[in-house]
């Protein structure tokens, strides 16, 4: 690596190189890579290069008990853990016929939305940062910190909070958690006016990210992209809508959507979205009181629990997609295969590689932040 | 199997120079522990506590401390979490890059014993096999106030001259390699001549140099097949 090492390399005269972007970048997000080949600044071709955060989870379920594996699933995305938790223990509850009290699936429908607030914040902040606005990426990452607190207090956990087991959740609420959550809501509400002059409404985002990584309807069916990517190219799908789980069907809210397909109709998408989850938060504040009785529907000794078995697909809508899960039990003590369809796998590998082509250099930070794709939960 | 930490051979620490020159000393450390800058390369799970350490929340900036994208100027080494066999080696080839003084910090289980996945096949279980480690900051994960807790002692350890895991890389370097070929075969290479640098840091200890060094020179590929791999000559022929 000395420079008198090395001399000069006779090259035939091109304008076109290969570049490592990645793992070791700013603008790259988490520890991953895409092998480039540009002339001059105009990327010609992308590789996708994963495999750096890859932990083998799904073997790794495969030799532990049902209950432990609660503790595993929530490190498979790391910016938004709780769905994972969910839908593992949604498939679990279906094997084995749990019936999950009400006020449970009300609890759980909290800490889903306070999960995608605190996503999406992150998120933004992110995306800001690749456009180079850095004070967005300190708001965000700020504001973020105080939902944080919120999953603190009710779930003992600052990032993974580990909150639900098969057949319920794990506590109550502690006392005068509504009253702060409240406030804390209402504290981000006032803050949505800035982030939009700071960054939604600015004319170096908008400028950079109109037409940038456009997509049109039937491409994102295609290569199986889902959640809000696929709402902002005009397709109105969601998982917790047209097929819904919990209590989903009792809470009133629309589904964004925005019709260009590009980076700045899936920033606006999550944008409104926000404001969503603020409302169903609302109602659950308002309803939530009211609603008494267990939280955990009782279970076997955890220790020595053998799930029936049979085979189960659930699925939820997480932040950054949708997000699946393929359970198989043989009727033993550990599941006989876990299989877990993430939305990231899809949007960071094969639309990334596509969307960057004919893109410039700068801009392939933008499109990955835009896709919001999550590299822990590629790799697995 | 890897080797037993305890056959490394102890750094003696000597002091010499005239006093003048050790005051000299104190003050160049005083001044490198309050400004250190931290690669930005997020191994694990970790790093997403990073983000609220550093940004207005907690603020890591009021302590000296702030990110950088390059490792030739970075000073702290942050190991966020596990790190899988493709993710060490790019860890150690970037630590060689780093200039001296480096510090590595460990945050996170993981890095110290495997953490939750102590039965993966595809994570390295400890990360002090592998490269020198100045500080562990356990937890899983551990909170913004314990990262600059941890840092915190780092810098005081800079500070009172005790943060010099990096010469213990040079020292130890046989020790380092022989469990870095156990996981990467034994033609693994890095580009970074770290012998002549042991010498020119003048840091040759007993460890430097040993049977797993010796097996570096044995695979060092002669300049001609690196040139037929290639496909052009590297070195013009003098005339």
């Amino acid at each position: 690596m000395r420079p008198e090492n090395y001399e000069a390399q006779r090259q035939p005269p091109s304008n076109e190189y290969e570049l490592n972007f990645g793992p070791n970048h700013p603008g790259i997000e988490g520890n991953y890579a895409l092998k480039v080949k540009l002339h001059g600044d105009i990327v010609l071709e992308a590789k996708a290069d994963g495999g750096y955060l890859h932990r083998g989870f799904e073997k790794l379920m495969e030799q532990r008990l049902w209950i432990q594996n609660i503790a595993l699933v929530p490190r498979i995305c790391v910016p938004d853990p709780s769905p994972m938790e969910l839908c593992y223990s949604m498939a679990v509850e279906e094997l084995c016929g749990l019936k999950v009290p009400q006020r449970a699936q009300w609890l759980r429908v909290m800490q889903l939305e306070l999960s995608r607030i605190a996503a999406h914040l992150f998120t933004f902040g992110g995306h800001a940062a690749t456009t180079g606005m850095y004070s967005t990426m300190y708001w965000g990452v700020a504001d973020r910190d105080l939902l944080l607190d919120l999953f603190e207090e009710f779930t003992g956990g600052r990032v993974y909070s580990i909150y639900n087991i098969p057949g319920g959740v794990r506590r109550e609420l502690p006392e005068g958690f509504l009253q702060r959550l409240t406030e804390t809501l209402d504290y981000i509400e006032s803050r949505l006016p800035d982030y939009d002059n700071l960054f939604f409404k600015n004319q170096v985002f908008v400028k950079r990210a109109k037409g940038t990584g456009v997509m049109s309807r039937e491409q994102a069916l295609e290569w199986g992209v889902t959640g809000p990517n696929l709402r902002a190219t005009g397709l109105a799908f969601d998982v917790r809508r047209d097929d819904p789980y919990l209590v989903y069907d009792q809470l009133a809210f629309d589904i964004p959507v925005e019709e260009s397909g590009d980076a700045w109709a899936r920033t606006l998408v999550r944008r409104k979205e926000l404001m969503e989850s603020i409302r169903i938060l609302r109602q659950v504040v308002e309803i939530l009181p009211d609603i008494h009785g267990p939280i955990r529907a009782p279970i076997p000794n955890p220790l020595a629990w053998n799930v029936p078995a049979g085979e189960t697909y659930t699925r939820v809508e997480s932040s950054k997609g949708e997000l699946c899960y393929y359970v198989v039990s043989n009727g033993g003590p550990k599941p006989y295969r876990v299989h877990v369809r993430g939305p990231s796998s899809m949007h960071a590998v094969q639309v990334l590689e596509k969307m960057s082509v004919g893109s410039r250099i700068e801009d392939i930070a933008q499109t990955m932040f835009s896709l919001d794709a999550c590299p822990p939960e590629v790799d697995r | 199997m890897v080797m037993s930490r305890l056959q490394k051979i102890p750094v003696v620490e000597e002091k010499k120079g005239n006093p003048l020159a050790r005051v000299f000393d104190d003050l160049v450390r005083f001044c490198r522990s309050r400004s250190l800058f931290i690669l930005h390369y997020c191994t694990g799970c970790g790093a997403i506590e990073l983000p609220p350490a550093m940004t207005s929340r907690f603020d890591m900036e009021r302590l000296g401390i702030q990110p950088m994208v390059s490792p030739r100027q970075a000073d702290i080494l942050l190991i966020t979490g596990y790190v899988s066999i493709k993710t060490l080696k790019r860890v150690i080839l970037t630590y060689e890059q780093m200039g001296s003084p480096k510090y590595v910090v460990g945050i996170c289980s993981c890095t110290v014993n495997g953490g939750m996945y102590w039965q993966s096949y595809a994570t390295a279980k400890k990360l002090d096999e592998y490269m020198p480690v100045d500080l562990y900051i356990a937890g899983c994960m551990p909170r913004p106030e314990a990262v600059i807790s941890g840092l915190q002692k780092l810098m005081d350890r800079i500070k009172n001259g005790e943060a010099d895991s990096w010469q213990d890389y040079y020292r130890n370097y046989d020790y380092y390699l022989g469990n870095q070929q156990k996981l990467f075969g034994e033609d693994w290479q890095t580009p970074t001549d770290i012998i002549t640098e042991a010498k020119h840091y003048e840091l040759m200890g007993e460890g430097t140099l040993g049977q797993h060094t010796r097996l570096l020179e044995q695979h060092q590929q002669p300049l001609e097949a690196l040139e037929m791999r290639l496909g052009h000559k590297l070195k013009e022929p003098v005339e």
